[in-house]
């Protein structure tokens, strides 16, 4: 499956159109890594908990945006997009979604 | 005349572990942009250079959440009363973007590939950072590109 976020991709052409495919999840983390976090408010540096939970949710998200991409028998997804939203505190709601096309090699 | 105390140690420990873990930070990004400073980053749609016939594209995904200090907070808070430009959260959001872009160019080289195109760079939201005003501002970048091969013989096409 090629994925990209660009609308097209070099060296090929999309034959067909397949549809909108996306994927969503909300994941949390566990109280400890949320108290770790205001800690390191205090004293500054990178959040790895919460760079960690960002990857954690959006590999999720694009795994179900591509099951529903194979489901309809594309073999690539093109313009994918990437959206968050803080539903509550300590979690994040990650949404991808993308073109599932068909692209021959030109 | 505790809590006043208390204000102040956590000021000058946000302000001596802050500085330090900037400055740490600022020196791993400079000289890895410095190492990865011939891998071509665009924000173009197209694929600027494509090498005809090589792999196919693939996208690339990074995301860094920064914390800040509490010297910074503080420095803000005050800011918020008199207005103004808020400098200390200026360079937290710099380092985040800064930090994403090396992040997809590592990853688009760790994938074989030499360049990428359509970065998108966007904040991104972690609970806690604007969900509830009491907390600490943290700054969450998420961002995407497509990784590419590049043929500098073909520089011109796109």
């Amino acid at each position: 499956m090629i994925v990209t976020n660009t609308e097209t991709i070099a060296g090929y052409h999309i034959a067909e159109i397949k549809g909108l495919v996306q994927g969503n999840t909300v994941r949390a983390k566990h109280a400890g890594r949320d108290i770790a976090a205001s800690f390191k408010n205090l004293v500054g540096g990178e959040l790895k908990g919460y760079t960690e939970l960002l990857t954690e949710s959006r590999r999720q998200a694009v795994e179900r945006m591509l099951a529903q991409a194979e489901q309809l028998g594309a073999n690539a997804v093109v313009n994918v997009r990437f959206t968050t939203s803080a539903v509550t505190a300590g979690a994040a709601e990650l949404y991808a979604y993308g073109t599932a096309v068909t692209v021959q090699l030109s | 005349m505790i809590e006043l105390f208390l204000v102040l140690v956590l000021i000058v420990v946000g302000f001596t572990f802050g500085v330090w873990a900037e400055q740490r930070h600022l020196a791993s990004l400079a000289s890895r942009e410095a190492a990865n400073g011939l891998f071509l980053v665009t924000q173009l749609k197209t694929f600027p250079g494509h090498s005809p016939g090589s792999q196919p594209p693939q996208i690339v995904v990074a995301e860094t959440v920064v914390a800040t200090d509490y010297f910074k907070t503080f420095l803000a808070n005050l800011r918020g009363l008199f207005g103004g430009e808020v400098q200390s959260y200026h360079s937290l959001l710099s380092r985040a973007r800064r930090e994403t872009t090396q992040r997809l160019v590592e990853q688009a080289q760790q994938l074989g590939f030499d360049a990428i195109c359509n970065l998108r760079l966007e904040t991104a939201d972690v609970g806690g950072s604007s969900a509830s005003k009491k907390s600490a501002a943290m700054v969450a970048i998420l961002g995407c590109a497509t990784a590419y091969h590049f043929d500098c013989s073909n520089a011109g096409s796109r």
